[in-house]
């Protein structure tokens, strides 16, 4: 009997704890769209650390981004043109790549590199900040912490995984053209009607509306998870870990829910 | 640094903005947005495997796609197509449109243009769509099949016709390894093929003999040949002699009928002396002999010289 209380109990636990957990970061979503609709919080400051948020974010990785991204991409490409040529469905494979590589493979990858090196930075720092009192510091200071260290973190952070995925995407598209057809223009109505024929109104909106999103899971949900910090430093790595987990499912959860409205 | 810092994201900012204006300029003019679209209705029985996007192709090549696929009031299906003007150009009045749909891949419409001088089909115009479908024939040949087998399994059964004639074929492939090999396989027995092989060689001798006389025959109507018809031949010479017979005979005609005259003087004038003269009849009697004797010879030559009018050779 004491035994099933036991597992009621935990169950109950957990649930108040995931409860507790989603309505934190519900609410620091809310916070942090009406901070982004209010327009006095667009001012100077703002926008210089947004630009410094870009430039820590994407354009210091932005060489190790490419090669990244050429590597993975020609060795896709590579596979997928040899299997499709293997099994007779050539005429496929521009529209294969396009799809697996370009709507679903970069931006995803793209904002795991992002969170996986960014995201958790913002985790710490921010756990940090609260264990060590510095965001009640700033408050005081009527230094609004939203306004000053959330929200140019959150905007850096979506225009940095829509930027790499717009130059990512860029660049897989020449290097599929050049492996299916290389250096010759000849292919090039072909392969414009295949990209045409994929790349609907509807896809471009869903695929920047997926990177958007990428882009606020991969800010939000670290930071989320350091304002949750207890304050005591050794909650810190359960912290980041915890914020990192709920990336990473936030991530898969917007890939799956991005194709079951694509496909199904 | 600051400033630095400043350029590398401003720079990094407008070249995304610039790949992403750009992909989204191409992709609009992939889709053909910066020029005008051509639209073709094409009318199918059924909407089975076609789809908005399916590609258009001529020659292989994309040239336009679906665009939708929609129920007409009489209960048929239109669908709705564009292509490009560049596209356009390979789409005739006389073009057919086939719903092609491999065992393997992607189903697509193939335009085919025989005759690329015709005209350009107008804008909107509407066509038939053919359908050439694989799979729709998989059980109609499936059940053909299953008849052939069922006809082969028969024939080859162990008591069925085909091991009743492959006995047979072998008996007569045996005979036909004896001496008179085919022969005497389709006659039975070698005795019986005997006299067959025999008569097959005096055919041969009298082949021979045959082409002997044909060439002695040859050679005679050569000979007869020159004989007639040479430039002093006998049918020139006989033409001649023809002629000289035919004035002579003018000729006794003329004195005969002299004669005649004469002759019924003398009847009037031997009326008139009565009785006459035993001489003027034995000269009557003698002239009558005369015209008869020539009368004759006018027949003969002209029963032996149809001259006159028949000039056919008669060979020997």
């Amino acid at each position: 009997m004491e035994f099933l209380l036991n597992i009621i109990e935990r169950t109950g636990a957990k649930t108040v704890g995931w409860w507790n957990a989603s309505y934190g970061v519900l609410r620091f979503m809310t916070e942090v769209l009406s901070t982004v609709a209010n327009p006095s919080a667009w001012n100077r400051a703002t926008l210089d650390t947004i630009v410094k948020q870009i430039y820590f974010t994407a354009v210091q990785i932005l060489h190790v981004y490419l090669i990244y991204v050429t590597a993975i991409s020609w060795v896709i490409i590579t596979i997928t043109l040899s299997t499709a040529r293997n099994v007779g469905l050539f005429d496929a494979a521009t529209e294969m790549i396009i799809r697996v590589l370009l709507l679903e493979l970069l931006p995803f990858l793209t904002a795991l590199l992002i969170a996986l090196r960014s995201g958790s930075a913002i985790n710490t720092e921010v756990a940090l900040m609260k264990v060590n009192n510095e965001l009640d510091a700033l408050s005081h200071c009527k230094v609004d912490p939203m306004q000053f260290e959330f929200l140019p973190r959150i905007a850096g952070g979506v225009a940095s995984v829509i930027g790499l995925t717009v130059t990512g995407s860029v660049l897989t598209i020449i290097l599929a053209y050049l492996s299916i057809y290389g250096l010759s223009v000849t292919g090039l109505s072909s392969f414009s009607a295949t990209i045409s024929s994929v790349f609907s109104f509807g896809v471009l909106l869903g695929l920047g509306l997926k990177c958007a999103f990428f882009g606020l899971a991969v800010t939000t949900l670290p930071m989320a998870a350091g304002l949750e910090t207890p304050k005591k430093l050794f909650m810190v790595p359960v912290s980041v870990l915890r914020g990192m987990m709920r990336v990473f499912l936030a991530l898969v959860l917007i890939e799956v829910l991005s194709l079951a409205l694509k496909y199904i | 640094m600051f400033k630095n810092l400043h350029l590398k994201v401003g720079l990094f900012v407008i070249t995304v903005l610039v790949l992403a204006l750009g992909f989204l300029v191409y992709v609009l003019h992939a889709r053909g947005f910066f020029e005008q679209r051509q639209h073709l209705n094409l009318a199918a029985v059924s909407a089975d495997g076609i789809s908005p996007g399916m590609p258009l192709t001529f020659s292989g090549m994309p040239i336009g796609q679906v665009t939708s696929v929609t129920l007409s009031e009489a209960g048929g299906i239109v669908i709705k197509s564009e292509m490009s003007q560049d596209g356009a150009k390979w789409v005739r009045t006389d073009s057919t449109f086939t719903l092609d749909k491999p065992l393997v891949g992607g189903a697509k419409i193939k335009v085919s243009s025989p005759d690329l001088s015709s005209p350009r089909l107008p804008d909107n115009a509407t066509s038939l769509l053919l359908v050439s479908d694989p799979t729709q024939e998989i059980p109609v040949l499936i059940e053909r099949v299953k008849n052939i087998l069922t006809n082969v399994e028969h024939i080859t059964r162990k008591d069925g016709e085909l091991n009743g004639t492959l006995a047979n074929a072998k008996t007569i492939t045996g005979r036909m390894s004896g001496k008179y090999g085919v022969l005497e396989g389709v006659l039975g027995s070698e005795e019986n093929a005997r006299p067959v092989v025999a008569s097959l060689k005096n055919l041969e001798s009298l082949t021979n003999r045959l082409n002997d006389v044909s060439a002695k025959v040859d050679a005679m109507l050569a000979k007869t040949d020159r004989w007639l018809f040479a430039e002093d031949g006998l049918s020139e010479q006989s033409k001649q002699s023809l002629a000289l017979v035919r004035a002579m005979l003018t000729d006794a005609q003329g004195s005969l009928k002299r004669v005649d005259a004469l002759l019924k003087n003398a009847v009037d004038i031997s009326a008139n002396v009565k009785d006459g003269t035993q001489d003027i009849g034995k000269l009557r009697a003698e002239i009558d002999d005369a015209v008869r004797k020539t009368n004759d010879l006018l027949g003969d030559i002209n029963r032996m010289w149809p001259f006159s009018k028949d000039v056919d050779m008669k060979l020997p």
